[in-house]
């Protein structure tokens, strides 16, 4: 009996835990961050294409669809608005249509419809070059597309509230569940990610041997900043090395910790500050740090923006 | 410098409007609004959607295992012992990851999630260029070039997707080096191509001491060439398979 109690005890507890931990209503203000940012991000990413849509995006091309289709295996799910659209026309008229979606995205107009629409478009851009000219950065503007669609990712910092607040609706912005919900979603597949790619990073000699972060510097198609110079120093870039690839591992269970957080945070920062800086990856260095940005409490993300939030409210018309 | 916010006072100072927990209130599920069926509900698709998100890495770093201490044998002649065919009944497969990663693959593929995460893994590695040269029908050069070029292609993000096209070539197989070759074409004019497939290697850091150039010649490997003409049908070389999407790394 007491046995069966205790469990009974130890499953309601975890059922409460589990309760805190994804249904407690949350103040939308790191959801909010992250649409603008990663709006920003979205829209960049696609204003691109637009240097040679037709080559990446088009039926022909670099890569025809008909060959990519035929080389992912004609899979109903592995889908693109881009596999149908044959004229010219229409694919930029579309391609305009998605760039408008990911700017209003980023300034917040009518969030929730075009957080939607944004994920369509983003996989389906994503899709159209997979294989082909992805990488990275593509998987994670889609992960950002994906749980923006799940909160009230316009609540804050965006032309909504502005329009809100012009209407007279002075209403203080709701704690939301929804908003919790694709924060924490957003903070485990972080955790997945760096889990598997530092356990990828496992399997090679070099990141064991603590050479890994040369051999990275050291290539010339991705250098932005020559830093070769770090061959005067092998045991800085054994510490880079080592440091990056525990870092990685241990990510999943040190960043959920409060006095190891900030540490893991602040790894982040240089770590794909590195990346943007040095290896010519700005945007993808950029988009890690806006993922990493989920694990700030809405106090502090408040306590940074809403300063210049208020401000940008104030001249638009909107006061607070 | 910025503090990543833990004090519960920090919180109710800065943000007033929200609500402010109890001394106990992190405790507490008092707060908690949805509807036990509804978080019920929504507490399984959690739990599958996390479960899909890890399949898909998980999947794609496990390789299949040869047994241990496992000896391919050589053959009458003496030479190199073989790994057994794919197919072979020897190898191990990794039945979960597989199976899982099976199951939710419509699910990973709508969300764009069918992929790994193998950023610079197992070890950062050199970079694949793609040289061209089109002629003419009377043989005379038109124009030569390379993709991914610094020089012509900008932003950064440009320069990256045509890093990428050089780069998933290898994944691709050489019938995606052929389409390459024949939009070349159409864009260019001219009747024939040579496509250089190269491999830029790196350097130790004992060359580069050694005032060696990142670009020396010997650094640049070829290791395939593709000759097209213009207009050329091209299909799936004899036995070419479908590859894994989106694929693994980068």
């Amino acid at each position: 009996m007491g046995v069966f109690s205790e469990t009974r005890g130890y499953v309601a507890e975890c059922w409460q835990a589990w309760n805190r931990f994804w249904f407690r209503p949350v103040d939308p203000a790191t959801l909010a961050l992250i649409r603008l940012l990663a709006g920003a991000m979205l829209f960049y990413t696609h204003l691109v294409w637009s240097l040679d849509l037709q080559a990446f995006i088009g039926q022909e091309g670099w890569l025809p669809v008909e060959y990519l289709r035929r080389i992912q295996d004609h899979q109903w799910s592995v889908w693109s608005v881009y596999f149908w659209i044959k004229p010219v026309w229409l694919l930029w008229t579309v391609h305009m249509l998605a760039l408008l979606v990911f700017f209003c995205l980023m300034l917040g107009l009518f969030s929730r419809t075009v957080a939607v629409l944004g994920f369509l478009f983003a996989v389906s851009y994503a899709h159209r070059v997979s294989p082909g000219a992805f990488f990275g950065l593509d998987k994670i503007n889609c992960m950002f597309a994906l749980y923006l669609m799940l909160g009230p990712c316009g609540a804050r910092y965006s032309l909504d509230r502005v329009r809100r607040l012009r209407r007279g609706d002075t209403q203080p912005v709701a704690p939301s569940t929804a908003a919790n919900l694709a924060i924490r979603l957003m903070q485990i597949h972080l955790c997945i990610i760096y889990l598997f790619s530092g356990l990828a990073k496992l399997t090679g000699e070099n990141w064991h041997a603590g050479t890994a972060v040369w051999w990275a510097l050291a290539n010339q198609e991705y250098q932005s900043i020559d830093m070769t110079w770090l061959a005067n120093y092998p045991l800085l870039i054994a510490l880079a090395t080592h440091l990056a690839l525990f870092w990685e591992l241990f990510y999943c269970a040190l960043v959920w910790n409060r006095y190891t957080r900030p540490l893991v945070l602040w790894m982040a920062v240089f770590v794909h500050g590195g990346i943007a800086l040095f290896m010519g990856m700005i945007t993808f260095g950029l988009a890690m740090l806006i993922a990493n940005f989920s694990f700030l409490k809405p106090a502090t993300v408040r306590r940074w923006v809403d300063p210049v939030a208020d401000r940008v409210a104030l001249m638009l018309g909107g006061s607070r | 410098m910025a503090k990543f916010e833990q004090k519960k006072d920090l919180q109710q100072t800065a943000k007033p409007v929200q609500q402010t927990p109890s001394p106990a209130g992190n405790r507490s599920n008092g707060d908690i609004v949805w509807h036990p069926a509804w978080r019920w509900l929504i507490s399984v698709l959690i739990v599958l959607h996390v479960a899909a998100v890890f399949s898909a890495p998980w999947d794609l770093s496990t390789l299949a295992a040869l047994p241990p201490g496992y000896q391919a044998g050589s053959d009458n002649l003496g030479r190199q012992a073989q790994l057994p065919p794919l197919d072979s009944e020897v190898w191990q497969q990794p039945i979960i990851p597989r199976s899982l990663r099976r199951f939710f693959r419509h699910y990973l593929n709508l969300m764009y999630l069918n992929h790994g995460y193998e950023f610079f893994a197992p070890d950062p590695g050199g970079s694949n260029l793609i040289r061209y040269q089109i002629r003419d029908s009377g043989g005379q050069e038109i124009i030569k070039g390379q993709f991914p070029d610094l020089t012509t292609e900008w932003p950064r993000l440009f320069y990256h997707r045509h890093l990428m096209l050089a780069a998933q070539t290898g994944d691709m197989g050489p019938e995606s080096g052929r389409h390459y070759a024949q939009h070349l074409l159409s864009v260019n004019g001219g009747n024939t191509i040579r496509l250089e497939w190269l491999m830029h290697t790196l350097l130790s850091p004992k060359q580069v001491l050694e005032d060696t150039p990142l670009d020396t010649p010997q650094t640049l490997v070829v290791l395939a060439n593709i000759d097209e003409t213009a207009g050329a049908r091209v299909g799936p070389p004899p036995g070419e398979t479908a590859v894994t999407i989106p694929g693994g790394g980068r």
